[in-house]
């Protein structure tokens, strides 16, 4: 338990100095402020677009566009810059052999894959409730009368899958232990679990219906409790992911 | 767009101009004072950094940079 939290210190500390926390938290904020103002200045950016003898009616940019804005920002470009950033997550201090002697003076296996799973949490965490206050407070200024149902709930649902996709990139980097392999891993399991979304009973159960149905959450044309299974199986698969890496990662080879 | 429309915008552009250079300026030090990268040149990762709005900075501290 001390090692652990160590280790998480150093980890942490880590992330501080390779500028990733600001980065990160940089690019997050930034996702935070555009969604809403992209909903509203939406019509003018068409407009400009268009020549004469074209007329477009567009709707009035609602609350809803700005989340609309919010969820494809956070699940396409959020979560690969997350990804690309945590991808070196093992494979530098594997690289540098800087691991052994931490290891050799007694530091548990267990709680360097813990500890590493734990910041990359942490960091998502706080990158994903500053873009969604930003977002927030930003969309009721622009929209005050936005009605949005099921909101918590949908963010928590793509937090979920964050938590999925880290302990998967985990896992990968413990199994092939340098970034690219890591990268390709992840990106596998995320294409397989696409190709799996065409079958339709499949989709209850999938784990990227919690980053794809979020603005049918909003709009209340799904119903929260259809996600109840795959939230389960989600928690289920980020846990067999972490096991694995520390039972991968009890036996690799330094 | 006019003056007025822009005065509007302005919470949001504020914000967003600062953290643009924030990120392109860190990384720009970085970049020069660092001059050792794992792929790619001087000349590059400026131009990266520079031109490359948010993903740039992102790109070259998780890939670009080099050892200490």
């Amino acid at each position: 338990m001390k090692g652990y939290l160590a280790f998480l210190k150093k980890e942490l500390f880590e992330y501080a100095k390779t500028y990733k926390l600001f980065i990160m938290l940089i690019i997050f904020a930034v996702f935070g402020i555009t969604n809403p103002l992209i909903a509203k200045l939406m019509p003018e950016i068409v407009k400009s677009f268009i020549t004469d003898g074209v007329v477009i009616t567009l709707p009035e940019p609602s609350a809803y566009d700005a989340w609309t804005q919010f969820f494809k920002n956070a699940t396409q470009m959020g979560l690969i810059v997350m990804v690309i950033l945590f991808s070196g997550v093992l494979s530098s201090e594997l690289s540098k052999g800087t691991l052994i002697n931490l290891l050799t003076k007694g530091l548990f296996r267990t709680a360097v894959i813990l500890s590493k799973y734990t910041c990359m949490v942490l960091v998502w965490t706080i990158s994903i409730v500053l873009c969604f206050g930003l977002t927030y407070g930003y969309t009721v200024y622009l929209f005050p009368q936005g009605e949005t149902s099921n909101l918590l709930f949908s963010v928590f649902c793509l937090w979920l899958f964050g938590l999925f996709l880290l302990a998967a990139l985990l896992f990968s980097a413990t199994l092939t232990g340098n970034s690219y392999g890591g990268l390709l891993i992840t990106g596998a399991v995320v294409v397989v679990c696409m190709i799996m979304n065409i079958i339709p009973n499949v989709h209850r159960y999938n784990p990227i219906s919690l980053a794809t149905d979020n603005m049918g959450l909003v709009l209340n044309s799904i119903e929260a409790s259809s996600l109840y299974s795959t939230i389960m199986i989600s928690c289920l698969l980020s846990l067999i992911f972490v096991s694995l890496s520390i039972v991968i990662f009890r036996k690799k080879q330094l | 767009m006019d003056l007025a429309t822009l005065k509007e915008y302005l919470p949001f552009l504020v914000p967003l101009v600062i953290a643009q250079l924030a990120l392109a300026i860190t990384a720009l030090v970085h970049v020069l004072r660092h001059p050792r990268y794992r792929f790619g040149n001087k000349v590059m990762w400026v131009l990266v950094v520079l031109f490359i709005q948010f993903i740039g900075p992102a790109l070259y501290f998780a890939f670009g940079r080099g050892e200490e």
